[in-house]
């Protein structure tokens, strides 16, 4: 018995203070509950999201349906047995809503599908799932981000040259879209630009995609004209990678996502396009969507949040730059 | 046992009740958990309620099934920090078979083989080359996730549709079950393990090996032997375990399980196992298992961030070890 008082004891003290209950009703108006769960919630990309959720979230609840967002990642970014148990979470709790941004569009379908039996729709964003039992799946035309790459490479080079593309990762559904769209356009309208290496993976982090960007520069460096990356991590790693061997602004280098990196990579010429996603775009038109199907409304079935191609010549047009700088501070406090 | 028990100051308890309360100390910590948790919580009507049950229970059985393997290695007085990289590739191995064509039944056999197979190398590098276990299954961990990605060509291996995708499901059919198949898979695997550690020579053995290994060794117990059965034995158990998961991805993940070695040890070592070997037991390694899955399930219900939880369940196995080596100091005085 006194092991119990002890245990009780110290589980007490180790309580976070200030924890606060979650609140249920307000008022009369019948509260919507919203989980987002991203794929991993420390790079600047599922901040933007998340801001452009509390966006809707705050309209949403100025005109009067009140709308609750509740922001939650995996606990460990990229595990997708973890991205799942957070999902079952969700659908035991009883949240109105689901806005997934699924790890991989095979290993979350299961408790995409369960949590439609229980009574949980949901809407996907950013990448695919292999399944029909969503509401709406809101995202980026990312076969066309990577034509506009594929473009702007074919641009560049004079429609010749060799190039080299480094993948993201296996299942990821977007990038597999970039990197299809990119290796689609350039057999098909720069004929002449021939294509050396594109079985390589950069892997989930900047560093690992450093480690693979060294290794196929290593075997490359001398004989390409460009490269082509398919997201933030790839491309901040390639971009480090090439800094180091000095041969950052000798090749033609595109890349995918934003940062304040790439946009000073940019202004120093060593970086020379960056397709652009709306991923504030993505958050407001997932959280709207999952709220009009609640309420009854019915909703697109696709949704394309729109890709730009920022280059330096049009970086500093107003339009670009709150591309490639959400109004985060806004939003997130 | 019975020498120590008459030894205790004051305490008019015969040897039957001591063994009563070591098994329901790790129960009341499960108890106490749930009850702080439907305290804080606004509405614990979710939390307790049986689909919420249903959920937990399915997202405990990988840990718990390794953990029946690993409380066998943890009482001989060994550890395996492999079970991870065995349930990865092991996972690979099944979802590799089912790809190929090969009848659920014998992919799912060749997966628990394969892990049976690693369980059988370690216990050989551990015997055999005489190095610690510790490092021993250190090198196995980066030996088998290695293979595991080598042999699923660096990316997840989806599978067909078959019953062994059903295994771990929120909803089991028949719906008579109540629970996943896989849940009662992993008692009846707990109850089995549980028989033969109280009641077999086998089991006698193994606790004696992990009380004092000179002494089993002087009285006649081919202590090798033992050793590279109990980890083959305990790999099997870790092969199941990598079916599972790979059921609940429905894909054979060579990234999946890092760092779930740890959580199979914490719930050993939550429910009563002593690092040091001669003490565990199964029932106490699967409620230790249950206390964590409740506390994560509980932590995102109440909407506490990630690191909350991570900090309160490395709070947990250092004070119930903590309370541990003082019940048992009080026994001994």
């Amino acid at each position: 018995m006194r092991r119990v008082l002890i245990l009780l004891v110290l589980l007490s003290a180790i309580l976070p203070p200030g924890c606060t209950r979650p609140s249920t009703e307000t008022g009369g108006n019948k509260k919507l509950t919203i989980a987002v769960i991203p794929k991993g919630t420390t790079h600047e990309f599922w901040k933007s999201i998340h801001a452009g959720c509390l966006k809707a979230a705050g309209e949403l609840s100025a005109q009067g349906t009140q709308v609750d967002v509740i922001w939650k990642g995996p606990l460990r970014e990229d595990d997708r047995e973890q991205q799942i148990q957070v999902v079952e979470g969700f659908s035991s709790q009883g949240v109105n809503g689901i806005v997934l941004a699924p790890l991989d569009n095979r290993a979350l379908v299961r408790p995409v599908e369960e949590a439609k039996r229980a009574g949980v729709p949901t809407v996907i964003i950013d990448s695919a799932l292999a399944s029909d039992a969503i509401v709406s799946f809101v995202a980026t035309d990312n076969r066309k981000g990577g034509m506009l790459a594929a473009d702007r490479m074919g641009e560049l080079l004079g429609g010749k040259g060799k190039v080299l593309m480094l993948r993201y990762q296996e299942g990821s559904a977007s990038t597999q879209d970039r990197e299809d769209g990119f290796v689609e356009e350039l057999k098909n309208k720069y004929p002449n630009i021939q294509l050396i290496s594109s079985d390589q993976y950069a892997g989930a982090t900047r560093d690992t995609a450093k480690r693979a960007s060294e290794n196929l520069l290593n075997r490359f460096a001398d004989t390409i004209q460009g490269i082509f990356t398919p997201n933030e991590s790839s491309t901040a790693g390639m971009l480090l990678a090439l800094e180091d061997i000095g041969k950052a602004g000798k090749v033609i280098f595109v890349g995918f996502d934003t940062s304040e990196r790439f946009t000073e990579a940019m202004r120093n010429k060593q970086l020379h396009g960056i397709v652009v996603q709306n991923p504030f775009n993505m958050g407001y038109l997932g959280v709207r969507t999952m709220v009009e199907q609640l309420q009854g409304k019915a909703v697109e079935k696709r949704i394309d949040t729109g890709v730009t191609m920022v280059t330096p010549d049009n970086m500093n047009a107003p339009e670009t730059q709150t591309l490639l700088h959400p109004p985060l501070d806004q939003y997130l406090k | 046992m019975v020498a120590e028990v008459t030894q205790n100051r004051g305490w008019l308890v015969s040897g039957l009740v001591q063994k009563w309360l070591n098994w329901i100390g790790p129960i009341l910590g499960l108890l106490l958990v749930i009850l702080v948790f439907s305290v804080l919580m606004e509405s614990p009507g979710r939390y307790l309620s049986a689909f919420n049950l249903r959920i937990v229970l399915a997202q405990t059985v990988i840990v718990a099934i390794g953990a029946i393997g690993m409380t066998l290695i943890i009482i001989s007085g060994g550890i395996d920090l492999s079970v991870g990289s065995a349930i990865a590739l092991t996972g690979v191995i099944t979802a590799l078979g089912l790809h190929s064509g090969f009848s659920p039944a014998t992919a799912v056999v060749a997966g628990i083989a394969v892990g049976g197979l690693v369980g059988g190398v370690n216990g050989l590098v551990i015997t055999r080359l005489k190095v610690v276990p510790f490092i021993a299954t250190l090198g196995m961990l980066g030996v088998a996730r290695g293979t595991a990605k080598w042999v699923a060509g660096q990316q997840t291996v989806n599978v067909p549709d078959t019953w062994v995708n059903g295994l771990l499901v929120t909803f089991p059919d028949p719906a008579w079950l109540l629970v996943a198949p896989g849940v009662w898979l992993a008692i009846g695997l707990a109850l089995a393990a549980a028989i033969v550690l109280r009641n077999t020579v086998f089991g006698r053995r193994v606790f004696a090996l992990g009380s004092n290994e000179l002494a089993a060794r002087a009285c006649g117990i081919a202590t090798d032997r033992l050793k590279i059965w109990i980890y083959a034995l305990a790999g099997l158990l870790f092969g199941l375990a990598g079916v599972l998961q790979m059921s609940r991805l429905r894909q054979g993940d060579p990234t999946v399980a890092a760092g779930s070695e740890l959580d199979i040890i914490a719930a050993v070592v939550i429910g009563g196992g002593s690092l040091s070997g001669g003490e565990g037991s199964i029932f106490g390694s699967l409620v230790g298992a249950l206390i964590m899955a409740f506390l994560r399930n509980g932590c995102q219900q109440i909407g506490w961030p990630n690191y909350i939880q991570e900090i309160i369940i490395g709070a947990i196995i250092v004070i119930a070890v903590a309370i541990d080596r003082w019940r048992s100091s009080r026994a001994t005085a």
